[in-house]
């Protein structure tokens, strides 16, 4: 049951007590707003200053002039357009995949029912348990000679696509939501002859539209700050993204640029948020 | 014939077909699920039979593995960076238990009083958690910085002297501490709100009628009920904190004097600058023992919360 309501109730709201409470959480969420958002404020505006102004000592909120034409130079010889290509290519190629490779086998666990889906099951739930980190040395070196085919994924999307694409908490959570279509809707059409397959693309899928878009939405934008994986896989700079290129030209970069360029790169999924804020309403459970 | 049937059984039961209809179904539900078992049994199950082989191996890119037995054990349980390593992670974890386990809790629960204004707050929270991690980290150093550092300058005009954030052994940790609750806080925020939200607001309103403080009420009807969730969520916290890697590859490389040096900045420095793969994969058994006793606990402590109803 989702109330508007906290502890305190609308009596309590309007006494003296309450209002001083309020007012002092008010207080301290502004203060924690305030510092939650400064290194977005601080890389703005230091991508604004001269490489010297930034670490001259001494408070200086704001540039002595605003030095707007750092962003244009840094758009450029970032090649900026080049990296959000890049990153965006990894992005959605991966959430592709993961939607498309989970959906499938949520599909199956959950209503065609293979024979041993609970040993599938659990073994698809391992992998949650055990984090990808600690078994990266093997899967790299699977990156860079895949067996049987022999293979050699490094500096291409595809090693980093095919990766993405396994995650067990989309397909358990694809699982559970494809478990609550009623059963009658597939009965329904069974009788009016649509084969598993045509009922997956036929009503499943549009069924699922609102929380595929939120899964999707989640990895766009985790797989867009991957940090890693990218910078294990691809080391050819033209296909770098964003969050690997920015690091590796650390030295090749003054200051003021870098903050410019990370300032930017920032950007990107604060977007995302605009749209994610929306499902946001009630919090998640888990 | 036509036999209706209830609704768990596979789709191929609602008419009464012959036996190979029945195989025939099988065969489609294994084909929808092959790409998801082809990918994991490639990029997951495969990787982790294969990290605890190469513990026993000397491997490189070049040669074929060679059997070593337990040499990478006995070199790594004798390295004293091993030691270091998980002592590191000891502190982040309780340092963590301080800021990016209280601090949602607290957050939550103001914003959750906040009403409809708590909606802007939360947004706020969760924004740092959607920005590229390294992107962020470099900004973050340069917040840090000794010299121009804009936190020192800030320390100078309390009159405060200048802490050398990321450069002092005992405070490097404490300050990534603050950055990685920055980056973290606004989903346990989100988790938090929803779970404050599900409590019955009679409760509240019974125990206002019966003449107990807001802060009574919070400390005697909240937190018990939130307490098996925060729980499970300390025990993520744990296993987020033991794979900690970014934070100290890209600030700190592990310094200063190894102060910040984790077992999964070992273990890429170990398999991609040493190229010492058997070593690597020794020290990932390790990490994946220790992740998985905390992982079981986990899925334990789900598992007695749903049987029993929590919030």
């Amino acid at each position: 049951m989702t109330t508007t309501r906290g502890i305190m109730s609308d009596v309590e709201w309007r006494t003296l007590g309450g209002r001083l409470i309020v007012a002092l959480f008010f207080l301290i969420l502004l203060l924690f707003s305030l510092s939650f958002l400064f290194p977005f404020f601080f890389a703005f505006t230091a991508g604004l200053k001269t490489s010297s102004e930034i670490v001259k000592p001494g408070l200086r909120l704001f540039p002595e002039i605003a030095h707007w034409e750092n962003y244009a130079e840094a758009w450029r010889r970032y090649n900026m357009v080049g990296m959000f290509l890049n990153t965006f290519i990894v992005a959605i190629g991966g959430v592709a995949g993961r939607l498309f490779v989970s959906a499938m086998a949520a599909y199956s666990i959950s209503r065609l029912k293979p024979f041993g889906k609970n040993v599938i099951m659990s073994l698809i739930l391992l992998t949650l348990t055990i984090p990808g980190i600690a078994y990266l040395i093997p899967l790299y070196i699977v990156i860079t000679d895949l067996p049987i085919l022999h293979v050699n994924l490094v500096n291409t999307y595809l090693g980093l696509w095919l990766p993405y694409a396994g995650s067990a908490f989309v397909i358990l959570v694809l699982k559970n939501s494809f478990d609550q279509i009623p059963q009658d809707y597939y009965d329904a059409a069974a009788v009016d002859g649509a084969s598993p397959i045509r009922m997956f693309f036929t009503f499943t899928l549009p069924l699922s539209a609102p929380i595929l878009l939120v899964l999707g939405l989640l990895a766009f934008v985790g797989m867009w700050g991957d940090f890693l994986l990218p910078y294990l896989v691809l080391r050819n700079s033209e296909l770098q993204t964003v969050s690997v290129r920015l690091f590796a030209l650390v030295r090749d970069f003054p200051m003021n640029l870098q903050m410019a360029g990370a300032f930017i790169a920032l950007l990107p999924p604060l977007v995302a948020v605009l749209f994610l804020q929306r499902y946001m309403r009630g919090g998640l459970t888990f | 014939m036509v036999t209706t049937q209830s609704t768990s059984t596979p789709l191929a039961k609602v008419v009464k077909v012959p036996r190979w209809t029945y195989l025939w179904d099988q065969v489609i539900a294994y084909l929808f699920l092959l790409p998801a078992l082809l990918i994991f049994a490639v990029f997951s199950w495969y990787p982790i039979a294969q990290t605890v082989i190469y513990s026993f191996q000397t491997v490189s890119l070049a040669k074929p593995p060679v059997w070593i037995g337990l040499h990478n054990y006995v070199r790594m349980f004798g390295d004293p960076l091993f030691y270091i390593a998980w002592r590191n992670v000891f502190d982040f974890t309780v340092l963590s238990l301080i800021f990016g386990f209280l601090v949602p809790i607290l957050l939550s629960l103001m914003i959750n009083e906040m009403r409809r204004l708590g909606q802007i707050f939360q947004v706020i929270t969760y924004l740092p958690t959607l920005v590229p991690i390294a992107v962020a980290l470099l900004v973050w150093r340069l917040i840090y910085a000794p010299e121009g550092g804009v936190l020192n300058s800030l320390l100078k005009l309390g009159g405060l002297p200048p802490q050398l954030w990321l450069q002092d052994p005992h405070i490097v940790k404490l300050a990534m501490i603050v950055i990685m609750t920055w980056l973290g806080a606004g989903g346990s925020v989100l988790i938090y709100l929803s779970a404050l939200k599900e409590i019955n607001p009679q409760i509240y309103e019974a125990a206002e009628i019966d003449g107990f403080t807001f802060w009574q009420r919070v400390l005697y009807i909240t937190f018990p009920l939130l307490q098996s969730r925060m729980l499970i969520m300390l025990i993520l916290q744990v296993i987020f904190v033991g794979q900690v890697f970014t934070e100290p590859f890209i600030l700190t490389s592990g310094g200063p004097a190894n102060s910040t040096m984790t077992p999964v900045l070992n273990i890429y420095r170990t398999a991609f600058e040493r190229s010492d793969f058997g070593l690597a994969s020794t020290w990932s058994v390790s990490l994946m023992v220790v992740l998985l006793s905390f992982s079981i606990l986990y899925v334990w402590l789900s598992r007695k919360r749903e049987a029993n109803g929590d919030v």
